[in-house]
């Protein structure tokens, strides 16, 4: 269902969601909207083996956020909470770990929200929708489609040439053995892009790419009422949560710069 | 109709002309057939034929004229062009510009601003032409190489094109997408509502479709044109001293001395019939050509090898040996396991299960140089091996790795600079050699280190006869010398001189055997999806046995006296 909505309105949607996420000064908030988020993939048809494979990565550095935070966050914004824990030297302070929470909440509430868009576009479709109703030149947008279609095949190709510069005896181990590589790699990748840019312009030039200042389509990306829905619908759900959490207390301030 | 008239084309930083005041006519309905040796111009003929050249690509000199129904291209805009002629080119992956197959072939009509009705109704004719009907909603990704070419051919057939050029279309396919692709000609041809121009190297198989040769000599000039038996009799002698592609049967009629030369498959079973009349009949006499022995010590040997990228098998229980000093291949079409089970033998992959015999030493206790100097690999791509700026250097780079001394090593360079004929381009950059020269030189980089295994990844992919046939003789020499060498090909003419073939599919053996046994075998060739070559389909018309393969076998063969 989220597939067939247009890929901008899906951006128009979710942005606001994320700036508010962003603003976040309590875990509330990012949270209540990663679940908003969620609650969307999944009536949105996004199989829950997809959502998951592209959350748990992400969870788990977020999870570095929560160990990490007290440790580098700047002493005197947290030194007047109480300290939860003393190792040697190192004094772990509440304010730090609550900051450290706040910040693993806004990381996971802005991947979860970005994977409304990610997870059910495909850049044709976007390239479409920018080219159809953002009006990008659509020389511009479908240059980009085609480059884009490369970049699986420089990356097989990258592989083989590391594998036959392997065969040759050619591969030393260590940091500068793996520049020296990454370098040798270089002119036989760029000399194949080349190529391959060459090849598929001139296949889009002799089927008679560019010929007129417009180009029809045989699929429009659509921009109907369910896409205006979506998004009436993502911040009539935002703005709830946020008068809830306002009304209950929970909201703290929303400011990019976190205080205790 | 197009015209020629006077043709000169000269690229960019060079000094000769890719084409050289050429003028031809290729006729409306007519199929015609462009021969020529490697770098002869073939393919800057095509692109002049649909303006890319001069409009897309930029070049030094464009003289002389080309008309498409009497417009000139240079005035013409490639747009209307585009809706007359209409290009496929060799590499698959670099034509298809989409995502998706309808969007692809779509793409030609929405650049003409065509409504999206007439679109579709443009989409699904042309897939439908193709043989590709319903596929209309399939991912790019998807599609195996001749369904690439043949979408590649619906994009411009939605353009609604008359003439169609066809500039190595099945150079980069396996067996399977090579008959899918000669198919979609061949229905093209008998609709007969095109004028088709084909530049390709399977000539038997084309041959009953041609009306007309047009062969290019190595300046580009025009050199013969005509009817394909007047052609190729006329100036067979011509044409194999300028290295262009011929057909086998009429090599093989040459061989034999057969007047008229045989063109096509059916006339050289007529000939071969009235040749030798009613004794040249299946005689299962026992007789065997020279075929050197098998059953010597194995240099390689796999036991149950298999291998998996994350969850896709691409190697299930892979057992065979490959005889020391033999000439092995290892066929079967893409996707069945054939590069991973070469990377494995060259120990590029970390060997999981199974195991493997490199020259009766267990490889799980071999280290990475021990193995490396036991097997080497060339890959199919010559370019991604070269890493210095002159072929002398990239010599020299290799005697290092190899562990040789500065004096020993230069002896080397220079001895195989002088074997590979690379002697005159020693300060040359790699990247500027020619196909032939950088295919050689990779050779070298390799046979410095001398390993006693060599394996080729379709060592003849891309090459023009002469090239095809060095590369041929160099595979023998290497394996007279007592190397054992092993090819990785589609090229079943290639395939079809090894001692020993393992036919993969879908990662696993399917067969392996002597070629004359594994070609024989018409199921095994229907399931790894092979085909016969050409001078072997002839054999099985005449229903000799042991089935000829090659020229020369089929020519001994025949003047057995048991045949004779």
């Amino acid at each position: 269902m989220l597939e067939r909505r247009n890929p901008l309105s899906k951006i128009v949607a979710v942005t606001p969601l994320m700036a508010a996420a962003a603003l976040a000064g309590d875990v509330y908030l990012p949270l209540a909207l990663t679940g908003l988020a969620l609650l969307t993939l999944l009536v949105g048809g996004v199989a829950p083996k997809r959502i998951l494979s592209a959350l748990v990565p992400l969870a788990l550095v977020a999870l570095g956020f929560l160990a990490l935070y007290p440790l580098i966050v700047r002493r005197e914004l947290v030194m007047h909470t109480p300290a939860v824990a003393r190792i040697g030297d190192l004094v772990i302070y509440a304010g730090a770990l609550r900051l450290g929470l706040v910040a693993m909440a806004r990381v996971l509430a802005l991947v979860s929200l970005s994977l409304i868009f990610s997870l059910t576009t495909q850049v044709d479709d976007f390239v479409r929708a920018l080219v159809q109703q953002a009006r990008v030149p659509y020389r511009a947008g479908y240059a980009a489609l085609a480059a884009l279609r490369f970049a699986p095949l420089l990356r097989d190709e990258l592989a083989q040439i590391r594998a036959a510069h392997r065969v040759r005896g050619l591969a030393r181990s260590g940091v500068m053995g793996e520049l020296a590589q990454a370098h040798r790699a270089l002119v036989p990748l760029l000399a194949s892009a080349i190529r391959r840019a060459e090849r598929a312009a001139l296949a889009m030039d002799g089927r008679a790419f560019g010929a007129y200042p417009q180009r029809t389509y045989l699929r429009r990306v659509t921009l109907d009422w369910a896409d205006v829905g979506l998004a009436l619908l993502l911040w009539a759900a935002a703005a709830a949560i946020l008068l809830a959490l306002w009304a209950l207390g929970w909201l703290g301030p929303l400011s990019f710069v976190q205080r205790v | 109709m197009i015209a020629l008239e006077h043709l000169t084309v000269r690229y960019v930083g060079r000094k000769q002309p890719a084409l050289a005041d050429l003028s031809l006519t290729l006729h409306p309905g007519e199929t015609a057939l462009l021969l020529g040796p490697s770098g002869c111009g073939k393919s800057t003929l095509a692109l002049t034929l649909n303006g890319l050249i001069p409009h897309s690509q930029d070049v030094a000199t464009f003289a002389g004229r080309v008309t498409v129904n009497g417009c000139d291209t240079r005035v013409t805009p490639p747009s209307s062009l585009a809706q007359q002629v209409g290009v496929v080119f060799q590499d698959p992956e670099a034509q298809c510009v989409m995502w998706d197959v309808a969007s692809e072939v779509a793409f030609g009509p929405e650049n003409l601003c065509l409504p999206p009705d007439e679109i579709r109704r443009r989409v699904g004719e042309a897939l439908a032409a193709v043989g590709m009907a319903g596929w209309e909603g399939a991912s790019a990704w998807q599609l195996s190489g001749g369904q690439k070419q043949r979408v590649a051919l619906a994009s411009l057939l939605a353009l609604r094109p008359r003439v169609l050029v066809f500039d190595e279309p099945t150079a980069h396919l396996d067996p399977q997408g090579v008959r899918e692709v000669f198919a979609a000609i061949a229905a093209l041809k008998r609709r007969g509502d095109h004028t088709l121009l084909l530049i390709e190297h399977r000539l038997d198989e084309l041959m009953p479709l041609v009306d007309r040769v047009i062969v290019l000599g190595a300046r580009g000039e025009l050199v013969a044109e005509g009817a394909p038996d007047a052609v190729f009799n006329a100036h067979f002698d011509d044409l194999r001293a300028l290295g262009v592609w011929l057909p086998q049967v009429t090599l093989l009629g040459a061989r034999l001395g057969l007047r008229p030369l045989p063109v096509t498959l059916e006339q050289a079973e007529a000939a071969l019939r009235a040749y030798v009349g009613p004794a040249f009949h299946p005689a299962g006499n026992g007789h065997r050509p020279d075929f050197r022995a098998t059953n010597g010590p194995a240099a390689i040997e796999a036991r149950a090898l298999s291998y998996r990228y994350g969850a896709r098998e691409a190697l299930r229980g892979v057992s065979f040996a490959a005889p020391e000093g033999s000439l092995w291949a290892v066929v079967g079409s893409n996707g069945a396991g054939k590069s991973t089970l070469a990377r494995l033998l060259a120990g590029l992959l970390p060997l999981q299960g199974g195991a493997l015999t490199i020259r009766g030493r267990d490889a799980r206790r071999l280290n990475a140089r021990d193995w490396s100097r036991a097997v080497g690999l060339v890959f199919q791509n010559p370019e991604h091996q070269f890493v210095a700026a002159t072929v002398r250097d990239e010599l020299r780079l290799s005697a290092r790795a190899a562990g040789l001394d500065a004096r020993q090593s230069e002896r080397r360079v220079d001895e195989l600079l002088e074997r590979f004929g690379l002697a005159r381009h020693a300060n040359a950059n790699p990247f500027t050699l020619s196909h032939g020269e950088k295919r050689r030189l990779s050779v070298a980089t390799l046979l410095i280190t001398d390993q006693p295994i060599l394996l080729f990844d379709e060592p003849t992919f891309g090459q023009d006869q002469q090239n095809a046939q060095a590369i041929q003789a160099l595979l023998a020499s290497l394996r007279d010398e007592g190397r054992t060498v092993g090819v990785i090909t589609h090229d079943m003419a290639l395939a079809a001189r090894a001692q020993h073939i393992v036919v993969m599919h879908q990662g696993r053996v399917l067969a392996q055997g002597a070629p004359e046994s594994i070609f024989a075998d018409a199921d095994v060739l229907r399931r790894a999806q092979l085909a016969l070559p050409p001078i072997g389909e002839l054999g099985l018309r005449l229903g000799l046995r042991p089935l000829p393969l090659t020229v020369e076998a089929f020519a001994e063969l025949a003047q057995t006296p048991a045949y004779a």
